[in-house]
C-alpha cells in the first residue's frame, strides 16, 4: 500500500481547470520529484494534497485513508507537512516562535527543537531574530524546520530553490539525506530538472496539468525529460 | 480641578480608551473583522454588571469575573456561529452583520432596561481621594487605571509567551500556513474574538464604575475605539495604549478648558492626527511584539 496515492485528480480554480486526471503515488520512505514548467500545476497539486485547495474530482488517499475532501488542518495532523513556495514564514514572529508554531500541534516523533538546530546549526544563533530579518536561505531553512517539527510522514516541498543562490541551494539539499534517514517520505516540486533527478528515486513530469512522464529517476534521460517538459515542440 | 488634575484624570480615562481600541484592533488585526457592534458589547457588559450587582448578592470582583466569562462566550459564539462564515478578503459582510447586531442589541437594551442613564455603584470607594503634591486624585480612577494597565500587560504576555497568543499573531500573518501546521483557523478565530470581546467588556465595566451610560452610549464608545486604533496604529499594543492615553488627556483637558465642549476636543485631535498621517495606514497590518 502506498503512503500517498492520487487517482485521476482534477483540481479547479473557479472555472479554470489546473490539473487533469493526475495519478501518482509515493511509497513510505521514498523521495519523489515532480517537475514541470511554470503553471504546469505542480503547486496546485501539493495544495490539493494537503487540503488548501479543494479537489474537484478523483481521490487522494494517505496511509490507506481517504483524505480527498478533508480539511487542511486534519490532513496535517495525519502527518502531511508543507514547505510552501516562497517560504511564507510568520513575519511578525521570531524564528523560534515560527518553530514553536510547528511544534504546538505536532505528532509524536523524532523531530524536536534541538534536532532541527542540529540539522541547521546557523538557526540556533538566529532564533530570537524576527523571521522577516533573516536571509532567503535562512528563511528556507526555518520553513523546512517548521514543517519537520510537526513530525510528518510525508513532507511536501514546493520550489525549495526559488530565488536562492546555488551555494545556498546545495546546503539545503545536502540536509535532505538526514531527513530521509528519519523515515520521512518527500515530494520535491522543482523546476531544476537535474537537481530533481539527482535527489529523488522517481520523477513525475507535469505539462499543462497532465502527467507526461512517470519514471525511475536513474533510468530517465535528459532527452526524455525535455520531451515531457515542453511537449512536442521541444523535440 | 486644575489643569494638572485634568491631565492626570485624562490619563486614567485614557487607559480604558486604550482597552476599547485594543478589542477592536485585535478583531481587525487577526481576522479582518470590523466589529461595528463593539460599542454595544461594551455597553452590554456594563448592563450585565449592573444586573448582577442588583439582582444577586455577588460581590463586585465575582461579578467582574462573571461578565468576563460571559463576554468570552459571546465573542466565541458570534465568531463560530456567524462571522466564520464570512471571513475573507472582503470585510463588508462582517461589517453589515455586526452593524445589524448592534441595532438589535441597542434596542433590546432599551426594551429591557429603559433609556435612563445608569452607572455601577461602587459604594464609599467612589468618594475616596488622595493628595500628592497638592494634586488630588480619586482612588477609584487610580485603581481602574491600574486595572487597565494590568490588562494590557496580560494581553501582551498572552500574545508573546503562550501558544494560543502566537497562533493569533500567526493567523494574522498567514492563516493558510497555520492550517498546514494542524490548527483549525476557525477555532483560532473564535478564541481571538472571545479575547477581543472580553477586553472590551472589562473596559466597559470599568468605565461604568466611574461614569454613566445608557443604551445609546455604544456609538460613542465605538467612535472612541476607532479613533484610538487609528491614532495608535493597528499593529501594536503599545500604540493602542498610547493612543488611548492621548485621546483621554485631550478630551478631559478640553472639558476643563470649556465645560460645554463634550467630546469635541477629542474628535478635533483625532482629525488633526488624521491629517498628519495622511490616511496612510496599511490595510494589512501585522501583530508585532509590543
Amino acid at each position: 500500500m502506498s503512503l500517498l496515492a492520487l487517482e485521476n485528480v482534477d483540481v479547479f480554480y473557479g472555472d479554470l481547470q489546473a490539473t487533469f486526471g493526475v495519478t501518482l503515488h509515493v511509497e513510505a520512505g521514498e523521495t519523489v520529484a515532480i517537475i514541470g514548467a511554470n503553471g504546469a500545476g505542480k503547486s496546485t497539486l501539493l495544495r490539493a494534497i494537503i487540503g488548501l485547495t479543494p479537489t474537484g474530482r478523483g481521490s487522494i488517499r494517505f496511509a490507506g485513508e481517504d483524505i480527498t475532501h478533508q480539511r487542511c488542518n486534519l490532513v496535517a495532523r495525519r502527518g502531511v507537512a508543507l514547505v510552501p513556495e516562497g517560504r511564507r514564514l510568520f513575519h511578525s514572529l521570531t524564528v523560534e516562535e515560527n518553530l514553536l508554531m510547528g511544534m504546538a500541534r505536532a505528532r509524536p516523533g523524532p523531530w524536536t527543537l534541538s534536532a532541527v538546530y542540529q540539522l541547521f546549526p546557523a538557526m540556533r544563533e538566529l532564533r530570537h531574530a524576527p523571521a522577516s530579518d533573516i536571509s532567503g536561505g535562512q528563511q528556507q531553512m526555518v520553513a523546512i524546520a517548521r514543517a519537520l517539527l510537526t513530525n510528518p510522514r510525508l513532507l511536501l516541498c514546493d520550489e525549495l530553490s526559488l530565488g536562492l543562490a546555488p551555494k545556498v541551494i546545495n546546503e539545503i539539499y545536502s540536509c535532505f539525506a538526514g531527513i530521509r534517514d528519519s523515515g520521512i517520505s518527500v515530494v520535491l516540486v522543482e523546476q531544476d530538472t537535474v537537481r530533481a533527478r539527482n535527489s529523488s528515486s522517481r520523477i513525475y513530469c507535469l505539462l499543462k496539468g497532465r502527467v507526461t512522464l512517470a519514471r525511475t529517476a536513474a533510468d530517465v534521460t535528459l532527452e526524455e525529460i525535455k520531451q515531457a517538459y515542453f511537449g512536442d515542440r521541444g523535440s | 480641578m486644575s489643569i494638572v488634575e485634568a491631565f492626570i484624570n485624562g490619563l486614567m480615562v485614557g487607559g480604558l480608551y486604550g482597552l476599547f481600541g485594543l478589542g477592536l484592533a485585535l478583531a481587525f488585526g487577526i481576522m479582518r473583522v470590523v466589529n461595528i457592534a463593539h460599542g454595544e458589547f461594551i455597553v452590554l457588559a456594563a448592563y450585565l454588571g449592573v444586573s448582577l450587582l442588583t439582582l444577586t448578592p455577588l460581590p463586585l470582583p465575582i461579578v467582574v469575573v462573571c461578565v468576563a466569562a460571559a463576554a468570552f462566550a459571546l465573542g466565541w459564539v458570534l465568531q463560530a456561529a456567524i462571522l466564520n462564515r464570512v471571513v475573507g478578503p472582503n470585510p463588508v459582510p462582517g461589517m453589515v452583520i455586526t452593524m445589524g447586531l448592534s441595532i438589535v442589541l441597542r434596542n433590546a437594551l432599551v426594551k429591557i432596561y429603559g433609556s435612563n442613564i445608569r452607572s455601577i455603584d461602587v459604594g464609599a470607594l467612589q468618594d475616596w481621594g488622595i493628595r500628592i503634591l497638592g494634586v488630588s486624585i480619586g482612588v477609584l480612577p487610580l485603581l481602574i487605571f491600574f486595572a487597565a494597565i494590568m490588562l494590557f500587560v496580560a494581553t501582551n504576555f498572552l500574545l508573546t509567551r503562550t501558544t494560543v497568543g502566537r497562533a493569533f499573531r500567526a493567523a494574522a500573518d498567514d492563516f493558510e500556513i497555520l492550517e498546514t501546521l494542524g490548527y483549525d483557523r476557525r477555532t483560532v478565530y473564535s478564541a481571538a474574538m472571545g479575547l477581543a470581546v472580553t477586553l472590551s467588556a472589562l473596559a466597559g465595566l470599568l468605565l461604568a464604575m466611574r461614569s454613566s451610560f445608557s443604551p445609546f452610549s455604544g456609538a460613542e464608545r465605538l467612535l472612541i475605539a476607532f479613533e484610538v486604533v487609528i491614532i495608535g496604529g493597528l499593529g501594536s499594543l503599545r500604540g493602542c495604549f498610547l493612543g488611548g492615553l492621548f485621546l483621554g488627556v485631550v478630551q478631559v483637558v478640553g472639558l476643563r478648558l470649556n465645560p460645554n465642549s463634550g467630546p469635541l476636543f477629542g474628535h478635533l485631535a483625532f482629525f488633526v492626527v488624521l491629517l498628519a498621517k495622511q490616511m496612510n495606514f496599511s490595510i494589512r497590518p501585522a501583530w508585532r511584539r509590543a
